[in-house]
């Protein structure tokens, strides 16, 4: 898809108006968030327990290139064929030619947010293959050409009416209804009828078992199934921090996933494929394609601070819980990640210099890292960002930040290292805000803190600080 | 008698020198000697959440070197105390030398409510209120130090005083520094969030243990003319003379 992230501040302002989605922000995010908080109170000792797929987190991705091997060698070992891609490129074209070389008109795709990555759907449809998303969220959000609103439910923000229009306009509904239920039994219809004829079946990765060659899909809405158990092709696309060591780990994985994705035990539908149909089995596709992207990772794995990154498993919950999203909702991310995940992962992806806004519109209050099932912490890796962005590291294609900005801190520097020059430039900031000074209180500093000053106002610096007040009090 | 060193914050110095002077009053109620030392400045937070790396290092080393001896220290700001307590050991970890004095430093300093009832063993210091209180869980008071059991303590023992529940305590109020200026529009929505819950708590005074988040909450109930009052944990703990700004 193409990245939007430069325009954050447009959107983010618009979107923040946005009564309808911010209806919604105020309501479900919080209940999936406090659904999450319950069912982990299923565990015996859920501290322990997040602390355990924190831990499994941080050694398959340190332990990533071998695992890969493993991982490859077992799939291939069950029947499946590994193909590896460098990049979006070299991994849409090895998609479509799959598509091609099997003549096939369209193809049914799980929702994999890695395909929205490097804009695969765009390039099927250059192709003359039409790419038809099977998740209800994710069919709705390309009918309507929108990105991703929130990773696990991409088009909840629609409104009912706008959903049942588009549906009226692509006849998939006969009769005028919003009952949630008549829409939603009208898609099944449509997608139904597209799985019946289903030759190619395209999804994502949860996760990669690499003891096994198992890779595991989980979801609510049994379409993955569909797409993974009725083609005679399946292709599926990840990239490669999908990895786990074993079973057990994928086992624990699991169960932190989907409580921290839905606030579920476990979702509907889990499913786990080794290799495709086996002699004598009667389901299952004939052929089973793994796509590994790398897509810049190898890079940014080189450094151990942003390694971490890697660590996440997409589970969302940082979104439901950020102060940030549940104001502006998933667009103004500008990407197919949104959300604090979006913030650490976007920058990586695309560059510092289109990025700076994700990393610098937090607030630092840490409640995504205080419940990150992978044990990121994503506000030492915005800082990280910031210093790799003034210090302009050039790995990172930063920017320069404004040059107002660094002469204030450069004066800032300067007064704070002696307190005579730190007294001096108080009492000179003092006679500075005098002339705005109003009982006690400043409601705009002329062209300074415009932002603040909108909707707040500042007490006017006191006659006297703290340290005045004590050196007088000690000469008395 | 401890010897306590109390760090003003450079916000706190400037803009509300009573929260100092509370905190200074609390020490002493507390059976402190308290020491000021007059040579400090910034602890180097605001460089340090916009990137300037080195300018923050500085700050450190300076700020270690002030404060470097002392036995305890105590600040009524939280996020100053979780920047010398965890950024200072990670920004000089490259440094042995300074690095070893971070970590010492970093086991010796406290937020002023932690201070008091962790250390100073103080459940009740003496204070009176007439009305309802409610509290607000301030992010690195909260996430960043596990401060939360502690003023609340504090809070349930003030005299006459009724501490009521604030929904979303735990959420964060919008300021964040640059954050507030930046993308003042989240900004606005978020201390918005935060003063309508204040209002449906049904409580007249909201309390908080931040210099930063008392700013941005006062300065919108201000602006806004909501008639409820916002206070710094020190000021209503020491008394009517040291609520003003």
């Amino acid at each position: 898809m193409k990245a939007r992230t430069e325009e954050f501040n447009e959107i983010a302002q618009h979107e923040v108006k946005n009564e309808y989605a911010r209806a919604f922000l105020g309501l479900l995010p919080p209940i999936i968030a406090m659904r999450r908080v319950q069912v982990m109170g299923s565990f015996p000792d859920p501290e322990k327990a997040l602390a355990l797929s924190q831990a499994i987190r941080a050694e398959s991705v340190a332990r990533l290139p071998e695992l890969l091997e493993q991982f490859e060698k077992n799939a291939v070992e069950a029947g499946a064929k590994v193909l590896w891609a460098r990049d979006g490129k070299e991994a849409r074209d090895i998609i479509v030619n799959l598509a091609r070389e099997r003549g096939v008109s369209f193809v049914t795709k799980g929702k994999s947010m890695v395909t929205e990555e490097i804009g695969l759907n765009e390039v099927m449809k250059e192709a003359q293959i039409e790419p038809i998303e099977t998740d209800l969220g994710e069919f709705i959000a390309q009918q309507l050409n929108r990105p991703p609103f929130h990773i696990v439910g991409p088009a909840i923000n629609v409104p009912v009416e706008e959903i049942r229009d588009l549906f009226m306009k692509m006849g998939i509904l006969k009769e005028d209804t919003t009952d949630p239920v008549q829409l939603g039994y009208a898609a099944r219809l449509y997608l139904r009828d597209k799985f019946h004829h289903i030759k190619l079946g395209l999804t994502g990765i949860n996760m990669a078992v690499a003891e096994t060659g198992t890779i595991i899909n989980v979801e609510n809405e049994g379409n993955i199934r569909f797409n993974k158990s009725s083609p005679r092709t399946q292709v599926s696309i990840m990239t490669p921090e999908k990895v786990v060591p074993d079973m057990k780990d994928a086992m624990h994985l699991l169960r932190l996933l989907c409580r921290s994705c839905t606030g579920q035990k476990i979702s509907a539908y889990v499913t786990m494929d080794t290799g495709p149909k086996k002699r004598g089995e009667i389901d299952g596709p004939e052929e089973l394609f793994i796509v590994i992207v790398d897509n810049g990772r190898s890079i940014f794995y080189q450094d151990e601070k942003t390694r971490e990154v890697l660590r996440c498993i997409r589970c969302g919950a940082c979104l439901n819980t950020c102060p940030v999203y549940t104001k502006i909702g998933g667009y103004p991310y500008g990407f197919a990640y949104s959300g604090p995940m979006g913030q650490i992962l976007n920058p990586l992806l695309l560059g510092f210099d289109r990025t700076a806004d994700l990393y610098h519109a937090c607030t630092l209050c840490g409640t995504c890292r205080s419940i990150c099932p992978a044990g990121i912490d994503h506000p030492a890796l915005f800082l990280y960002y910031r210093f790799r962005e003034v210090e302009m590291d050039a790995r990172f294609r930063p920017k320069r930040r404004p040059a107002k900005e660094r002469l204030f801190f450069r004066i800032w520097h300067m007064a704070n290292k002696k307190r005579a020059r730190w007294d001096f430039s108080i009492k000179l900031s003092r006679v500075m805000m005098k002339k705005y000074e109003k009982e006690g209180w400043l409601s705009s500093m002329g062209q300074f803190f415009t932002g603040w000053f909108k909707e707040r106002d500042f007490p006017a610096a006191s006659r006297q600080t703290f340290r005045e007040w004590w050196g007088q009090r000690k000469g008395r | 008698m401890k010897k306590v060193s109390l760090f003003v914050p450079c916000l706190v110095d400037v803009f509300a020198p009573s929260i100092g002077m509370a905190a200074l009053e609390l020490l002493k109620r507390s059976g402190a000697t308290v020491i000021y030392h007059e040579e400090q400045t910034c602890c180097g937070q605001p460089a340090l959440n916009a990137g300037y790396r080195d300018y923050a290092l500085e700050a450190a080393r300076r700020f270690i070197t002030i404060f470097g001896d002392d036995e305890v220290i105590v600040s009524p700001a939280g996020s100053c105390v979780y920047t010398v307590k965890h950024h200072y050991p990670k920004l000089l970890m490259e440094e042995s030398k300074w690095y070893t004095r971070a970590l010492e430093l970093s086991e010796r300093i406290y937020e002023l409510s932690q201070y008091l009832v962790d250390v100073a063993g103080v459940s009740e210091i003496g204070a009176s209120y007439m009305g309802k209180i409610t509290y607000h869980e301030s992010c690195h008071i909260l996430r960043g130090l596990g401060i939360s059991a502690q003023p609340k303590k504090l809070l349930s023992a003030i005299e006459g005083a009724e501490v009521v529940p604030l929904f979303a305590a735990e959420i964060c109020c919008g300021f964040g520094g640059e954050f507030a200026e930046r993308y003042h529009y989240i900004s606005e929505e978020m201390v918005k969030e935060k003063v309508n819950h204040f209002t449906n708590s049904g409580a007249d005074l909201l309390v908080t243990c931040e210099p930063g988040c008392y700013l941005n909450i006062d300065g919108y109930l201000h602006r806004h003319k909501i008639e409820k009052k916002v206070l710094h944990i020190a000021q209503l703990l020491a008394g009517p003379e040291f609520q003003r700004v």
